[in-house]
């Protein structure tokens, strides 16, 4: 899986460790009376209303040249995780060790030294291209910052980027982001990322605002990359099928939890969490007879203020009893490399109704 | 043919309207209308300039300050006074024209001391972490609980009055008002994922302010530092109204409001002529202030 | 032989943009059929939106639309707005994609509903709120008397657009178009959405327009499907058809957007059949087939004339000179 050209040392890491190891990351925002989360205390105020627990906790280990997809719908915070990881802000709690060195402990320039190798693509890329820049600083912007060369270098760098993700830079270098298309734009957003040659690129909803022919074409262009720089991929989306296309492993979230990390095939094959089933039952699909019968997924998802006790998905899941409230479930290794924090999982018969107090539906 | 239902108006299907012809009347009076309101301003408002700085290069003008009693209350296009002189002889034109540098240079400089200072310290504000935003955010907001006009007042009866003293009193209402509006957008332009990348691409703090955020808020704030000009000269002529800034006999627009006042029935356009230089001047900024946020807006 | 209940003829919307003509939607017909559910697919640009807002009379003034759209008989293109207004609501009704856009932020979800329940029928406040909390139990919204007097930024995603279905089956519409309803909602919000609206849609003897860019909902919830590029009809057929085991997609961009989308049984890191290119630039549409400029199969045929849409097999039309085969790209 890794690279013809691998541009990447391995750096203070060891043959068969993990590129980045995730541990126990917790991140909380402070809601104001007003709604408006604020990890800070600025001009605007406010009464605390409470506290939402966007993560609660999150394992994970990514090694070097695989893509983790991480999948979850709205309230699941992914994204939040994204953004923890990059410590921008800080998680709450937690390490997030990237390359042999944790990244919570570190600060200032020793930070930006450390995080190189981690980039980012946001999910629009006219909000993350700055509209006032040409495409050929934009890409050049990481070079500047961490002074990898002379300004000629640069800019043979600068083009060498753009021609790696398919735009001709005789044409597209001077271009504002408002002459771009969505496609474009994203590309551009991919070039800047590749700029400093990271071991690690952290895809939030990447091609999500793409439509669907352009999205093909950015998902074979990572596929690409990943060929020829043995790159890991973080794969964030609410799409399965989407991220299951692109990724090695699968880790599924709901409501700052893991649920299930597993192989794209298992977790797919053979789901072990019941919001994964749940969640693979209600993707449409263009299979014939694909009309749908499954039950759809009841209730709504509860606030992540004041999350459920115990399993927070035991307000919708059919399969909870009253120990699903009383207990966390904590992740277990059911298959090899196959992790899922359930009770009850879906490997096992359903637990036995009788004497069993039923979930009930969190109304908000 | 489907029976119609009893609630129909219609049985047969309407022709649609024409199509290029009707569009492509409106779209040209669109297009005309947008130059229109842009282009107007800037003409008037370069006549004014004109008028108030070039012309007294090139052409002699009578006195601002002293005149002829003799020749007091001439009517407008007499021989050698354009605009007639005034109670005390002295010509209108001149003091209207001097009368607008002062108007003008006050406008400019308190709007520029309030982008230096103000702007500065909003956008410290906006980008800066939590309690140099709260510290900054106070400091303003005491700066601008003060009523600008009795704020100006007391500076300009404490220091004097004077062009320079106006200049400073005003400046007290300009900064915070800047400085607020800057930490707005410059809020607004912080949030973006632009700027996150721009951290994560490892720019400095400071490299970001100046390349990322500064461009991003031009816009907004030119908008808004148009219209302030036209606020503070019409406040500068509030002040010399009343007296406590440029005083008789040196020419200022409210002056001469001030001192036509006692003649406004029998004399009329010595109030007259100031007035509308002020709503032309004023009106023309605000008008210039829409015009770009039109045309900025939507790019 | 039943009566359609939309008729569409030769649809013509085009746009004035910066001095340049803009034909979002270049002559679409279809019908509706009552209690039947019609997808129309595809992505930006392609007109599906401004199609179906130009049926709904929600397009700007001064937009040049031709053709014809009648509803029961009845011509819907040319009318004023207050005469509109009767068949809006009433006969035919809209839901949004964006509901925390849709709905009145300032306005209580319930006061939202009784307006829309006060325009078309005279009733009394109290009659008009009764009807409206049977509206939000009939969208299954638990609690429906306390959600009756909540605030739309208090409801979640999923549940602000039920108040929007609510909101638009307030007078009992024969119509209901969706567009893109379920796109910025969470897949289990959207199963759970859509199932509601097939429901409704049966109690209700009402037919239903979905719009939307997703293959996979057009194949699970539709009875027939549209395809559009460049604001032309590409291809049409019953769903069973497009996606059935005979797997019949015959125009290109059709199967395209087939092979495009991730498939769940697709192994993972497969190369993606991509088009290359862009949707074309609607002040500038080629002579030939619009999409020829993408198609791996472009013939010279293509470029030079475009294809016109005919039945080329019973209930399936679709406008390619050279479509696929068996339903995959040769």
């Amino acid at each position: 899986m890794s690279g013809k050209h691998s541009m990447n040392a391995s750096g203070g890491q060891a043959a068969g460790e993990p590129l980045l190891s995730v541990r126990d990351v917790v991140q909380e925002f402070v809601v104001r009376q007003r709604g408006t989360p604020s990890r800070f205390i600025s001009g605007g105020g406010g009464a605390k209303a409470g506290v939402v627990q966007a993560v609660s906790g999150v394992s994970f280990d990514v090694m070097p040249g695989e893509t983790l997809g991480i999948v979850g719908e709205t309230g699941s915070g992914k994204s939040t995780l994204a953004r923890a990881l990059l410590q921008a802000p800080r998680p709450k709690s937690g390490q997030v060790v990237f390359r042999g060195t944790d990244l919570t402990r570190l600060r200032g320039h020793k930070l930006l030294q450390a995080r190189r190798h981690m980039q980012f693509v946001f999910q629009d890329p006219f909000s993350s291209l700055d509209p006032k820049w040409r495409a050929r600083s934009i890409v050049e912007e990481p070079l500047i910052a961490y002074r990898t060369g002379d300004r000629p270098a640069r800019r043979k760098r600068v083009d060498e980027l753009l021609d790696l993700v398919g735009l001709d830079p005789a044409r597209y270098a001077k271009r504002h982001p408002r002459e771009l298309s969505g496609g474009q734009a994203q590309r551009v957003a991919i070039a800047r990322a590749l700029a400093l040659s990271p071991s690690l690129i952290i895809c939030d909803e990447a091609v999500s605002s793409l439509d669907v022919l352009i999205q093909a074409q950015v998902l074979n262009l990572f596929e690409k990359l990943r060929g020829e720089f043995g790159l890991s991929y973080l794969f964030i989306a609410h799409d399965l099928a989407l991220v299951k296309q692109v990724s090695d492993r699968v880790a599924v979230m709901y409501l700052g939890k893991l649920c299930e990390v597993g192989p794209g095939d298992a977790v797919y094959r053979e789901p072990l969490h019941p919001y994964t089933r749940a969640l693979l039952d209600s993707i449409p699909s263009t299979e014939p007879g694909a009309k749908r019968t499954a039950a759809t997924l009841k209730g709504e998802p509860p606030s992540p203020i004041d999350p459920p006790s115990g399993c927070r998905f035991r307000t919708r899941c059919p399969r909870a009893v009253e120990q699903c409230a009383l207990e966390e479930p904590k992740p277990r290794e059911l298959a090899p490399g196959h992790l899922v924090a359930c009770h009850f999982p879906l490997s096992q018969p359903a637990p036995a109704i009788t004497g069993a107090v039923p979930a009930k539906e969190t109304v908000l | 043919m489907a029976a119609p239902l009893p609630d129909i108006t219609l049985a047969t299907p309407v022709p649609p309207p024409l199509p290029s012809l009707i569009n492509a009347r409106r779209l040209r009076s669109q297009r005309l209308g947008r130059a229109l309101r842009l282009w107007v301003p800037v003409g008037v408002l370069i006549l004014m300039l004109a008028m108030c700085f070039l012309l007294p290069l090139v052409v002699t003008l009578p006195s601002a300050t002293a005149g002829n009693i003799l020749y007091n209350n001439e009517p407008p296009f007499s021989p050698g006074h354009w605009l007639g002189t005034n109670v005390q002889g002295v010509d209108i034109f001149s003091q209207l024209v001097y009368g607008g540098q002062v108007a003008f240079e006050i406008g400019v400089a308190v709007t520029l001391i309030g982008i230096a200072i103000g702007g500065t310290l909003g956008v410290i504000a906006g980008y800066g972490s939590g309690w140099v935003d709260a510290v900054i955010s106070r400091v303003l907001d005491i700066l601008i609980a003060f009523p600008a006009l009795v704020l100006a007042l007391v500076i300009a009866e404490g220091l004097g009055p004077s062009e320079f003293h106006v200049i400073l009193a005003l400046s007290a209402f300009g900064i915070p008002a800047v400085g607020r509006i800057t930490r707005g957008t410059t809020l607004t332009i912080r949030g973006l994922p632009y700027i996150t990348a721009a951290e994560l691409s490892g720019t400095r703090r400071w490299r970001i302010t100046v390349r990322h955020i500064l461009p991003n808020i031009v816009p907004a704030l030119v908008t808004f530092l148009l219209l302030g000009i036209g606020v503070v000269i019409i406040l500068e002529g509030a002040l010399d109204f009343l007296g406590y800034g440029i005083q008789s006999p040196e020419p200022s627009w409210g002056n001469m409001i001030a001192n036509g006042q006692q003649v406004l029935t029998a004399q009329p356009e010595y109030v007259l002529i100031p007035s509308l230089a002020l709503l032309i001047t004023v009106a023309s900024l605000n008008m210039l202030g829409d015009a770009l946020r039109e045309r900025w807006g939507t790019q | 032989m039943i009566d359609a209940l939309l008729q569409v003829d030769d649809l013509r919307v085009t746009f004035s943009v910066g001095g340049r003509e803009v034909r979002a939607v270049d002559g679409v017909s279809f019908t509706v059929d009552p209690g039947r559910t019609l997808a129309i697919i595809g992505e930006s640009g392609s007109g599906k939106t401004v199609c179906c807002r130009a049926i709904m009379g929600l397009l700007p003034t001064g937009t040049a639309i031709g053709g014809s759209a009648r509803l029961r008989g009845a011509e819907l293109l040319g009318l004023s707005d207050a005469e509109l207004r009767k068949y809006r609501g009433s006969d035919m009704a809209m839901v949004f994609q964006d509901p925390a856009r849709s709905l009145n932020p300032t306005m209580r979800a319930g006061l939202q509903i009784t307006e829309a329940i006060r325009t078309h029928r005279k009733v009394t406040k109290r009659e008009a709120e009764t009807q409206a909390i049977e509206l939000l139990r009939l969208v299954r919204i638990p609690a429906a008397e306390r959600r009756f007097h909540e605030y739309p930024h208090q409801l979640s995603g999923g549940m602000r657009q039920r108040v929007m279905i609510a909101i638009a089956l307030a007078c009992r519409p024969k119509l209901l178009i969706a567009d893109e309803a379920t796109t910025a909602l969470d897949v289990t919000t959207q199963a759970q959405i859509m199932e509601l609206l097939l429901e409704l849609q049966e109690q209700l003897d009402m037919a239903l327009i979905l719009i939307s860019h997703d293959l996979g909902l057009a194949a699970s919830y539709a009875d027939e499907v549209l395809v559009m590029y460049a604001g032309k009809i590409v291809e049409q057929a019953p769903a069973a058809r497009l996606f059935g085991s005979e797997g019949a997609v015959r125009m290109r961009y059709t199967r395209a957007l087939l092979d495009a989308i991730p498939h769940l049984e697709r192994p993972a890191h497969a190369e993606l059949p991509v088009v290359g290119g862009r949707p074309p630039d609607p002040t500038a549409l080629p002579p030939g087939c619009s999409f020829a400029p993408r198609c791996a199969s472009a013939a010279d045929d293509c470029v030079a004339k475009a294809p016109a849409l005919l039945e080329h097999a019973p209930g399936h039309r679709w406008a390619c000179w050279h479509p696929c085969e068996n339903g995959v790209a040769s």
